[in-house]
């Protein structure tokens, strides 16, 4: 009999759970996605000619702070957006790796640059990585060699539509 | 200065790039005497550059070192390379930190961009390359590199 009782009780708080979830599951998800979206505060990964154009695009001239991305900030810790600006050589891939692995979740990362994304003028060298994504998850690939500011804006657009659409809470 | 060179050492060979530019060939266990003769009797006390030539065709290591002269007058864009040959495949050179003791960090990258062996050596760990590092060294010509 209570084992009966129990059941029923344990089915009626999955049944308000599930209703709970569909009431205010999706307006929670949708305003932490929100919250999230315009405060992104990204780790500079500065390795080459690239962070030129990132520091063009956090200037007054393009102000990239309209759209939501902060400034450099101090501790990696705090911060959800990793920009990959640059080659990246053998070398420093496991501590890019450690970098990416110290920053809380959700995180995301942008690869920018042809050296970011495919190693570019570096494929065929030994010493460069060809692509970031062969280590990390890479959410936004920003194309160019450098690529100018208007292209660093699409590509933070670009991700910031990704997090608005996100399914989960998680972030992921 | 070259005559100096050979009638010191009647072995080595001297070669002229152009002017001012001297090139020392020498065995690989006379290259201490020369470098010596280099540093105290003409001068040259400032090594610029340690490198590595792969002759792959006659299966032979050259290594090169450059020095210049801080200290003496007129000579300060004057170059001398001080070049050694060594076999493909046992190539083992005594090092010359003793004779220029700024030679330790690029007998080191020599080495591990080469793989060739500095006897003496302190220290032949793993700086410019990544300390996991276990494929062959990268200078070399047969070295095929993963994205080609």
């Amino acid at each position: 009999m209570t084992v009966q009782k129990d059941g029923a009780v344990q089915v009626l708080v999955g049944k308000v759970g599930d209703v709970l979830q569909y009431a205010i599951g999706d307006p929670l998800r949708y305003l932490a996605n929100w919250g999230r979206l315009y405060s992104l505060w990204p780790v500079h990964l500065e390795t080459a000619c690239c962070s030129v154009e990132v520091g063009a695009a956090a200037g007054s001239r393009f102000d990239i702070e309209r759209f939501g991305a902060l400034e450099a900030f101090g501790s990696l810790r705090q911060c959800d957006l990793l920009i990959v600006m640059g080659t990246v050589t053998r070398k420093l891939a496991p501590r890019l790796k450690l970098i990416y692995d110290q920053m809380a979740e959700p995180k995301w990362v942008m690869a920018m640059g042809a050296c970011a994304i495919t190693g570019g003028l570096y494929f065929d060298s030994y010493n460069v990585l060809r692509g970031v994504d062969d280590i990390i998850p890479v959410d936004v690939y920003i194309p160019g060699c450098p690529p100018r500011a208007e292209a660093v804006i699409q590509g933070l657009v670009l991700l910031q539509e990704k997090i608005r659409r996100l399914p989960s809470l998680s972030g992921r | 200065m070259a005559a100096a060179i050979t009638r010191e050492f009647p072995k080595v060979k001297v070669d002229y790039a152009r002017e001012r530019r001297l090139k020392v060939t020498a065995a690989p266990e006379a290259v201490k005497d020369v470098a010596l003769f280099v540093r105290d009797r003409l001068g040259f006390d400032h090594i610029s550059a340690v490198s590595g030539v792969d002759w792959i065709a006659s299966n032979e290591f050259e290594i090169i070192y450059f020095v210049g002269s801080v200290s003496k007058p007129g000579y300060e864009d004057f170059v001398i390379a001080v070049a050694e040959r060594v076999a493909r495949d046992d190539p083992v050179v005594p090092t010359l930190i003793g004779v220029w003791p700024g030679a330790e960090y690029h007998e080191r990258e020599t080495h591990e961009m080469f793989g060739i062996n500095f006897k003496g050596h302190p220290n032949n760990s793993h700086l410019i390359l990544p300390e996991d590092w276990n494929d062959m060294p990268p200078l070399r010509k047969d070295y095929v590199s993963p994205g080609r």
